[in-house]
């Protein structure tokens, strides 16, 4: 049996036979071969001794269980990490940040214990996947769209616990933004509710976010202050309509006036959907496209497109943009989406064309324009998320097709926050694509283009894969942690990271002298006196292992 | 501990020539005996493996196969018990390995049944 460092082979075989007291015997693994399903499967450090690895796993169905088994940990000083249902693939998977830590899944806490059309809200369980509240929403047929990341196995509360996005409105995209009211076991056992829910017998705990007093939701995402075990989320009132359009600019300099008009449109609300930059002249597909892309081929470009490509420095060249115009082939392509009743939509609709009349040359379609709700068997006509529906096919990312004859293992995603101008997507790509190709990784083709989950930023999300080559691999990661530093020093930093990189990440966010890091320390301190939670995540170490892990 | 990743070899592309000589052996089962695995394969393996290039393990398979034989695991006729329980225990390539909180023992007995139905002495 693996035993937790620094934990007694008697004390651990005392806290497991406790454990298997509260959940019973079936759900307690310690097995090599049960412990395998709890590695990341897109581990940076693949069969490397630096992976991570579970020395147990725990799977509660009850808050009540939860709690217990903190407290079992707390007696033993043993160190969990609870998951959700555990697909933060590209984050981190399932395995624990600290090698030997005991795996809390939740993935059986599996109960949708509200989704209340009338007020638009869900409250969830962890182990509930954005399958299972979608199947649940149609088979009660009720008139709410859930907002989901691409790949629909992941569940509203992890996938939000580590910050993540999706693709419907804009105050939906941000998971953890639109969270309302949390229920947490605190690393003593203790059981808190948050916001409205800390008011016992509470009748708006979905309704209103704050509470009264400091609101410290926040500290419980990315962090290792508690065990999640409900929370609600607000959904979506299933739009009437969807439109789909695109904004098409000629040349090189019109990335300016589109991002900038852009920010205004999505500011003051005239543009909801998810927004998605894309380049038919640099053959770079919008996020939304890039499952069709893998399934049928990037579109097909003349002998003289790629040999003009060839010649493409930092995403321009005089030659391609004047091919561009002659043949009419746009520079770039912004995608918009745009929900709510037809006339809304299509009132909406003209005034981003106004607004875009500026940029001499634009040209202005639409691509989908749907009464709702749609069959569902018809969503893979379109990027499912988008309109609601959960769906896998992302994984066409890096797998075997006619196009990629040589899939990958995995992938980790690099993926800073730069801010939202035209002036610095040239510079990342400057600044990255010097950068990676020093590191000798090939993350670029000619430029990149950042993602718009959210308002106000960009996410410059660039894929690093992870092959079955141990000195591949340890080039790449050690390559990845410059990347993050050559980020810091411009002022940019990830929004989220696999356990490998969470220290290097977490050192960028430096102000005077690592105050935050400090503040993190300090709550960890007070919360978490044994340091038993989710030791390391996020670079949070209890006072025992400070410095002592990196 | 270590558990390395593994592409299938020589022998499945034997098999899979095989399968085109031996006709499928269609169990004679009573109706609902499939229903648990079915249920398995339609949760946790359809969005992935459903027929069709909108989904990424058919996909992958296909081009895998290239004609050889089809890239729907339902098709199969050269899918043992055992290939079926490995794979969802260890992934392949980009597919991860399922929990036994995902998808239990049992469940995998019957998803296991369910996809090597029609393969002769696939159990
Ligand atoms: C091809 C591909 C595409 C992707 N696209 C997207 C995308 O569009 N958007 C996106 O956001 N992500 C995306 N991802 C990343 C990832 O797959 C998803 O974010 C996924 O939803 C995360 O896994 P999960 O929901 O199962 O969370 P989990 O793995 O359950 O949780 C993530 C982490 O949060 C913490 N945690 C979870 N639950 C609790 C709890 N109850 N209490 C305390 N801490 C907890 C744990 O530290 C855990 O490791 C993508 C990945 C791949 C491979």
């Amino acid at each position: 049996m693996r035993v937790p460092p620094g934990v007694s082979a008697g004390d651990f075989a005392a806290a497991i036979a406790a454990f298997e007291r509260i959940v019973g015997k079936d759900w307690v693994f310690t097995s090599d071969d049960d412990l395998n399903l709890y590695r990341d499967a897109y581990s940076p450090y693949l069969n490397e001794p630096e992976e991570r690895i579970a020395s147990a796993a725990v799977a509660p169905t009850t808050t009540e269980e939860v709690q217990e088994i903190v407290r079992v940990a707390n007696r033993y000083k043993i160190p969990i990490y609870p998951i959700s249902t555990g697909r933060n693939l590209g984050y981190g998977g399932a395995a624990p940040a600290y090698s030997g830590s005991v795996v809390v899944d939740l993935k059986r806490m599996n109960r949708i214990l509200e989704v209340n059309e009338r007020h638009a809200y869900a409250l969830v369980e962890p182990g509930v996947s954005y399958f299972d509240l979608y199947n649940y929403i149609q088979e009660h047929k009720l008139k709410v769209w859930i907002d989901c990341p691409d790949p629909g196995w992941g569940s509203p509360v992890g996938n939000s616990i580590d910050r993540g996005g999706g693709y419907t409105n804009a105050n939906f995209r941000n998971h953890f933004d639109s969270h309302c009211g949390m229920e947490v076991v605190l690393p003593d056992g203790e059981l808190l509710r948050t916001g409205m829910g800390a008011i016992p017998n509470s009748q708006t705990w979905q309704a209103y976010k704050t509470g009264c007093g400091p609101w410290v939701d926040g500290i419980f995402s990315q962090s290792n202050y508690g065990v999640v075990t409900k929370m609600g989320f607000w959904l979506m009132p299933q739009p009437e309509a969807y439109m789909r359009c695109t904004v098409r600019a000629p040349r090189f300099s019109d990335l300016g006036p589109l991002v900038d008009t852009l920010s205004y449109l999505e500011n003051s609300r005239i543009t909801t959907g998810f927004p998605d930059l894309s380049s038919p002249l640099l053959s770079y597909p919008p996020i939304g496209q890039i499952q069709l892309w893998n399934e049928n081929g990037p579109p097909k470009l003349s002998d003289e497109h790629i040999k003009l490509l060839a010649d493409v420095k930092q995403g321009y060249s005089a030659e391609l943009e004047a091919y561009g115009v002659k043949e009419g082939i746009p520079y770039w392509e912004l995608w918009l989406s745009f929900y709510g009743p037809m006339e809304v939509i299509e009132a909406s609709w003209r005034a981003t064309q106004r607004h875009y009349g500026k940029i001499d040359g634009v040209q202005f379609r639409v691509v989908d324009k749907l009464n709702l709700p749609i069959d569902p068997s018809t969503a893979e006509k379109y990027h499912e998320p988008e309109l609601g529906v959960p769906s896998l096919r992302i994984f066409s990312i890096g797998a075997r097709t006619p196009w990629n004859p040589t899939p990958s293992h995995g992938h980790m995603w690099f993926s800073p926050i730069i801010p939202r101008t035209a002036e610095a997507i040239i510079e990342a790509n400057r600044v990255f694509s010097e950068a990676a190709r020093d590191l000798g990784m090939p993350l670029f083709k000619t430029f990149t283009l950042p993602a718009c989950f959210w308002e106000r930023s960009f996410v410059f999300i660039l894929a690093t894969p992870v092959t079955e080559d141990p000195a591949t691999n340890k080039r790449y990661r050690e390559g990845f942690k410059k990347l993050i530093e050559v980020g810091g020093k411009h002022g940019w930093g990830e929004y989220r990271t696999a356990p490998a990189f969470q220290k290097t990440v977490m050192d960028q966010y430096s102000y005077n002298n690592h105050a935050l890091q400090r503040f993190h320390e300090t709550l960890k301190d007070a919360i978490d006196p044994n340091g038993i939670m989710s030791p390391g995540r996020y670079a949070i170490w209890p006072k025992s292992l400070r410095g002592v892990q990196s | 501990m270590m558990r390395m990743r593994r592409t299938l070899g020589g022998p499945a592309a034997a098999a899979a020539i095989m399968s085109l000589i031996v006709a499928p052996a269609f169990a004679q089962r009573p109706a609902g005996h499939y229903a648990a695995g079915r249920a398995v394969y339609r949760k946790w393996c359809a969005p992935c493996h459903d027929p069709g290039i909108t989904h990424p393990g058919t996909h992958a398979l296909m081009t895998k196969y290239k004609g050889v034989k089809s890239g729907v695991l339902l098709e199969w006729t050269d899918l043992p018990a055992s290939t079926v329980k490995y794979m969802v225990r260890h992934g392949i390539l980009l597919m991860p390995p399922f929990r036994k909180t995902e998808i239990t023992d049992q469940e995998l007995d019957a998803l296991a049944r369910f996809l090597s139905r029609n393969t002769p002495g696939g159990r």
